[in-house]
């Protein structure tokens, strides 16, 4: 009978493994992730553009603006953070803000009425209350045909919401028959839109809230845990018997419901839609999710990387037109920081192969 | 040639399959493929490419159903429809591609589908249990003295041998009565090839039946208690493991004894 070579019986107790990486003390860990960095670098640009404008960046008026202004990417971004973390991709997003936002300034203004004066007839309580719920319920249903194009019909995602984007941005324009609906109850913003609670936008308390309770379900819960499995690898996933496609379609279904979130953050506002100006949005949360640390291939979520990915396009574009630098290079400059720290990631990552 | 073993229904037999056949279109995959593990013993399925492995693994772990013959789990006849099924009953399989989340940490991976809850009402919103996880799952690596640097650390981070040593504490905390493997050597190097051969020992040794398939020949037939060999989907070799020479498993595998037996 023929032997190996090496006698593998003495061999009863393997001798720890150091190729694989030992932690590294916590600080030096928090320090090194994405969020950290983004967040680091969002303090150095909010100081800059506060000693260049000699206070005024920081003042309550300017800081409120700006909450404001990155409430709804930051709620399309965290939507985002999630379906990348499974793999999948979105491109719908700011189709199917303006698809909720329209579908709710419709309903709200069908059930009020003009009187002779200009002033808002009607229950305009149950008119703002119908409007949250109509932007909540088109989002979600917006992402539940995502869903099942992508988790059940096995489409590419890319192609799938690309195909959805432009039936979305038709649809709104055929609803609104082409024009801005305006004319919404001034309650509307003293209510919500423009409310604040203490110096906090109302609307931003709500993204805030949401973006704690993702915090929560990736770091601790089963489905958080579900979700980078399916984007780390689906066929693993599938092995252990996970319900892949269901998993997906959920995901769709809140990153859908939260979009319907921000488009009634978006009539608040203003008090009526405002159709133009979100061709980018989706791709603008891209952005965001993978300046802060979340992975495009799948596999990673960082939620907090998100919320500062967010806010740094905000910060740039805020304090470039207050110190009167023309706001296009807001756009460069973003462009930039995630070429930046993707090739970062990649730089590291070969090296780390390397060694 | 013919010692097909017809052990009859016992309480120590593992796993069985016996006189399996299936076809898929005209070929038939298997015609009358027979395997017996008992409990504490590795039996390795040895087979030339084509010859039905695969098919005849596929058919232990539940994820095909057999045209013909019987399968029977812990000594009972079974009916298996789905990999599921095999679970349930204790058997698992540790795939070739390691079925392994790399982004998620050892302790996730190791509960992956079958997660711990927290035993207080947060246990409704799906909150883990990550101490019971990562406790139980130490104890399922040190029971089979699998030595990591930390449970933490993502899957990623691991050396080969060491992933695999992952999936197979896996396989075996999940199962009552036997492990199935599926190549765990092949894409190995030869120290940690050993390591996982010993490994597969230790798993028989606390009272499971292994099934391995594998083309690495000399360490798995040092290793295994008995060798099933197949030849163009028929089992043509049961024989006990320290009865065979490389080179009789490679004459067999290739057909040649079976010609001349004819």
């Amino acid at each position: 009978m023929s032997q190996p070579t090496t006698d593998w019986k003495t061999t009863a107790n393997p001798i720890v493994d150091t190729r694989a990486t030992k932690p590294r003390p916590w600080i030096l860990r928090v320090l090194s992730t994405r969020a950290a960095m983004i967040f680091i670098l969002n303090i150095v640009i909010f100081v800059a553009f506060n000693i260049q404008s000699h206070g005024l960046f920081s003042s309550v008026m300017s800081v409120q603006s700006m909450l404001l202004t990155g409430t709804e990417s930051l709620l399309l971004a965290l939507g985002l953070a999630m379906l990348l973390g499974a793999g999948i991709f979105d491109l719908s997003l700011g189709a199917n803000l303006v698809l909720s936002s329209v579908m709710a300034a419709t309903v709200m203004r069908s059930m009020l009425g003009t009187s002779a004066t200009g002033e808002v007839t009607g229950d305009v309580n149950a008119a703002i209350w119908a409007g949250l719920a109509t932007a909540v319920v088109t989002g979600a249903i917006f992402g539940l045909v995502n869903g099942l194009l992508v988790a059940y019909a096995r489409m590419n995602a890319l192609i799938a919401t690309l195909g959805t984007l432009g039936i979305a941005t038709g649809l709104a324009y055929v609803v609104s028959k082409g024009a801005d609906i305006s004319g919404l109850p001034q309650q509307l913003q003293s209510n919500f839109g423009l409310a604040k609670v203490g110096d906090m936008p109302l609307p931003t308390i709500v993204a805030i809230v949401v973006a704690v309770v993702l915090l929560l379900v990736v770091r601790f819960t089963r489905f958080g845990m579900r979700t980078l499995s399916i984007g780390s690898s689906r066929a693993a996933a599938e092995r252990v018997g996970i319900k892949v496609p269901q998993h997906l379609l959920l995901l769709a279904v809140i990153a859908g419901g939260l979009a319907g979130v921000a488009g009634f953050i978006d009539i608040s506002h203003f008090a009526g839609t405002s159709m133009n100006g979100h061709a980018n949005d989706a791709l603008n949360a891209v952005t965001a999710a993978v300046i802060g640390g979340t992975l495009l291939e799948g596999g990673r979520i960082s939620i907090l990387g998100t919320i500062w990915g967010a806010a740094l396009a905000v910060l740039l574009q805020s304090g470039l037109v207050m110190v009167g630098v023309s706001s296009y290079y807001q756009l460069m400059a973003v462009g930039l920081v995630l070429i930046l720290a993707v090739g970062l990631d990649r730089f590291s990552a070969a090296r780390r192969k390397k060694s | 040639m013919n010692d097909l073993s017809q052990s009859s229904i016992s309480t120590d037999v593992a796993i069985s399959a016996q006189n399996v056949s299936k076809q898929f279109g005209h070929v038939h995959a298997l015609r009358n493929a027979s395997l017996t593990a008992h409990k504490g013993e590795v039996v390795a399925l040895f087979g030339d490419n084509g010859a039905g492995k695969s098919t005849f693994l596929k058919i232990l772990q539940g994820s095909i159903r057999p045209d013909k013959g019987q399968l029977s789990i812990d000594g009972r006849p079974v009916l298996l429809n789905s990999v599921r099924d095999a679970q349930r009953l204790g058997v698992d399989t540790v795939y070739q591609d390691l079925a392994l989340a790399p982004d998620l940490s050892v302790v996730d991976n190791m509960f992956l589908g079958g997660e711990l809850k927290v035993k207080n009402p947060l246990a409704g919103l799906g909150v883990l249990d990550r101490k019971a996880m990562s406790e139980q799952a130490d104890a399922a690596l040190r029971e089979l003295s699998i030595a990591l640097p930390s449970l933490t650390v993502p899957v990623r981070d691991l050396s080969g041998g060491q992933r695999q040593a992952v999936a197979v504490a896996r396989s075996v905390m999940r199962s009552t009565t036997a492990v199935l493997l599926d190549e765990p050597t092949a894409a190995l190097g030869a120290r940690q090839s050993e390591l996982v051969c010993d490994l597969m020992r230790r798993v028989a040794d606390r009272g499971l039946g292994v099934v391995v398939v594998s083309h690495d020949l000399p360490r798995v037939l040092a290793l295994a208690d008995r060798v099933v060999i197949l030849w163009r989907g028929e089992t043509v070799l049961d024989a006990p493991a320290k009865d065979l020479t490389v080179p009789d498993v490679v004459a067999t595998m290739v057909g040649f004894n079976k010609k001349e037996s004819n």
